[in-house]
């Protein structure tokens, strides 16, 4: 045996004896460690609590004294699934859900790509502008539109009396209302989408378009055969989100009409927030927010799952 | 990405959380009689006049006080927290509608043991429509009264002279056609205000048609009188006499004068004296238009103290002195909500004001909502259903027949 030899086979053996900290197999678990500790303790441990609350009747009178806390079975579930007002309210975000996403990404993608057209000063000034409501506190953004909207005083109501147009009752009718909130949401949601979009639009290498240019290929030609093509993963991955935020449709109603007139505008969330912080009906609304957890669940699933089909 | 959804999970599991880790906190609570505080309290909205008025209590007995004002908004929050954790105050301000949640909470000291101690806590000091067994319908003494409200009838005296009206309307029959006359001033124009919001209007008119919403210690509106109360609720908007939006201003419209009739409390007069001086002399109040009865609606608010205080004698001086005509007198002069005792409300600097004397003979003919856990759904399913009726166009006999299904089915 040469040295050398003997070298390397002391060398891996060396390896082979490593502490188990120091073998590579580790590593990832120890680097996602921390995120998988913070997930656990503050997701999937606040789940399962809300699983078990929800078959409780938890309420504030078992805060205070848990000898009150009883088991009750489904009986949550049994008394919501005959509630009207949460299947108004779930055929609330079933509306917000159809009527906002696909106005909020198709809206986002074609300003995004407008505003890609070109990087002049004004181009780059409209960029900034289009992202101030992402980041406009949503007070500020109620107190705005409330007058806006208001049916004795708001600016748009006095704009239709110029033209001698009767007042709309933006906030106030049932149906119309609807409408106002999830445009203020919509409003408020494409600054963020808008940026998702310009990055993936500026990823896309310029030779494309040039060699593009060289074939003869119309401006349509090259959004609708290159831009919209190598944006798949952003426009998928801006679906998923805002799909996932309007199921969980919440601030917008909240702060402008509380749910109202008449349940109107009353999505899952602002539900659940009523049931368990306005009548402290804690293990009814754990039930609930089961639900739409539930239901969350299985979109994003299919979502993912139609994904992995399209790209495998 | 924002994930609300989760932030809910998480309070809904920090609150079971609370469940298992049990038993923290109180300890038992044995006053020593020099009991010098400091004691913490929390009121409603402003504290600026609050902690003025502690600077004479503290001179008086040494105790120190801090004030936390509690936006009325958020009292459900801080309660539920406060419960949860068991950290508290030692006393707290309590609106009466919210009794029922602090007492099921187990929020409040029974006081009963201490009140003989404490003549100017009892019961007989106190307007009828807050005498302990009404303020405590399961019989311990879970808080004293403090400040009084009541609501009684708001007027445009201009523009009721204008349309020919002389006084104010004093019947509901008066009340609908003066309501007419006034609707009749042009478009945009009302003779009257409903809020939307309010579920006490409907049990008002219910009372002032004789009848009552509890019926053995249960809510009802199965009653011919509250089937009146929604008829004549109904028929202002039948007749087009209120605003249908939702968002409609009371103080802005009563200002304005496109509502020139409402009905409210007298944080309205501060409102309208605060925000339009001018209309001084335009304006006055009236007690609320009878049909069997002229009933109004008791609100207000009650002093308590925190189950887990260690400071109950130093707090017990506190409701002592807050019960003082004195200091009910300061309170009005500062913060302009009226006493609950009734020395405070017979003071001259009181009975002199016309203004006063109204709300004043109203609080004698006024009662509280009913104190039961389940009324903040039933009100809100009350709501939901007269709401439904006058602005969606629902039918009003299945209407009310499925709201006294809902309500008999919250209190099983």
């Amino acid at each position: 045996m040469t040295v050398t030899a003997a070298r390397n086979d002391l060398r891996s053996r060396m390896v082979a004896f490593r502490p188990p900290w120091q073998r590579a197999t580790l590593v990832p678990y120890v680097l996602v460690g921390p995120a998988l500790l913070c997930l656990v303790t503050f997701s999937v441990l606040s789940i399962l609590v809300a699983v078990v609350v929800s078959l409780t009747n938890l309420d504030i009178g078992g805060l205070a004294n848990y000898g009150q806390v009883r088991f009750i079975g489904l009986r949550n579930y049994q008394t919501m699934f005959g509630d009207p007002a949460f299947w108004e309210a779930l055929g609330n975000t079933a509306f917000f859900v159809i009527v906002g996403v696909p106005t909020l990404v198709i809206g986002s993608l074609i300003i995004a790509i407008a505003l890609n057209f070109s990087r002049s000063w004004i181009f780059r000034a409209l960029r900034a502008f289009y992202f101030v409501p992402a980041i406009t506190a949503i007070v500020a953004i109620s107190l705005i539109w409330g007058n806006l909207y208001n049916s004795q005083f708001g600016l748009l109501n006095y704009l239709l009396s110029l033209i001698g147009r009767d007042p709309v009752q933006w906030l106030t009718d049932p149906t119309i209302a609807k409408f106002s909130v999830a445009l203020v949401a919509i409003w408020r949601g494409s600054g963020l989408d808008i940026i998702i979009f310009l990055a993936a639009l500026q990823a896309i290498p310029p030779e494309y378009y040039e060699a593009a240019s060289v074939d003869g290929a119309t401006e349509w030609q090259k959004i609708f055969r290159i831009t919209v093509p190598l944006m798949r993963f952003a426009i998928f991955f801006v679906t998923v989100t805002t799909l996932i935020n309007w199921m969980q449709f919440f601030d917008e109603p909240y702060v402008l009409t509380r749910g109202g007139p008449v349940h109107a505008t009353t999505s899952m969330s602002l539900y659940i927030y009523q049931q368990g912080f306005s009548y402290n009906e804690f293990g009814f609304a754990s039930a609930a927010s089961i639900v739409l957890f539930a239901i969350i669940a299985v979109v994003t699933g299919l979502q993912l799952r139609a994904r992995l089909g399209g790209d495998a | 990405m924002e994930n609300r959804y989760m932030k809910q999970i998480t309070a809904m599991g920090l609150f079971a959380l609370a469940l298992w880790t049990a038993a923290c906190g109180g300890g038992t609570t044995t006053p020593t009689s020099a009991d010098k505080g400091p004691i913490q309290i929390w009121t409603m909205e402003d504290s600026t006049a609050f902690t003025a008025l502690m600077q004479d209590f503290t001179k008086q007995t040494g105790i120190p006080v801090q004030v936390e004002a509690v936006p009325w908004g958020n009292v459900n929050d801080k309660l539920t927290t406060a419960v949860a954790s068991g950290n508290g105050p030692d006393l707290m301000q309590v609106g009466l509608s919210l009794l029922p949640s602090f007492e099921s909470a187990g929020a409040l000291l029974d006081l009963s043991p201490y009140v003989k101690d404490h003549p100017a806590l009892q019961s007989s000091n106190y307007l009828s429509a807050v005498a302990a067994d009404k303020i405590n319908p399961s019989g311990k003494v879970l808080s004293v009264p403090w400040v009084s409200d009541v609501r009684v009838l708001f007027y445009r005296t201009d523009i009721l002279g204008a349309a020919g009206i002389s006084a104010p309307p004093s019947t509901w029959t008066q009340f609908h056609d003066d309501a007419v006359v006034l609707a009749q001033r042009g478009k945009g124009k009302y003779g009257y205000y409903i809020p939307q919001w309010d579920s006490a209007l409907p049990v008002e008119f219910t009372w002032e048609a004789g009848g009552n919403v509890m019926q053995n210690g249960k809510v009802t509106f199965d009653t011919p009188q509250f089937k009146a109360a929604a008829d004549f609720y109904i028929s202002f908007y039948k007749d087009k006499l209120v605003p249908t939006a939702s968002d409609f201003d009371q103080a802005q419209g009563f200002i304005s004068g496109t509502a020139p009739m409402v009905i409210s409390g007298p944080y309205l007069a501060s409102a309208i004296k605060g925000t339009a001086p001018q209309l001084d002399g335009k304006w006055n109040v009236a007690l609320l238009p009878r049909n069997q009865k002229g009933t109004s609606l008791f609100a207000g608010s009650n002093m308590g103290i925190w189950s887990k205080s260690k400071h109950v004698e130093a707090s017990l001086r506190l409701l002592d002195y807050l019960a003082q005509a004195n200091a009910q007198l300061a309170w009005y002069k500062a913060a302009n909500e009226l006493p609950t005792a009734k020395t405070a409300l017979a003071d001259p600097t009181l009975t002199s004001d016309p203004m006063v004397k109204t709300y004043s003979n109203q609080l004698q003919d006024a009662q509280l909502l009913p104190l039961v856990p389940k009324w903040d759904k039933i009100s809100q399913a009350l709501l939901d259903s007269l709401n439904s009726i006058v602005l969606k166009g629902a039918d009003e006999t299945s209407t009310l027949a499925s709201l006294n299904a809902t309500v008999s089915s919250l209190q099983t």
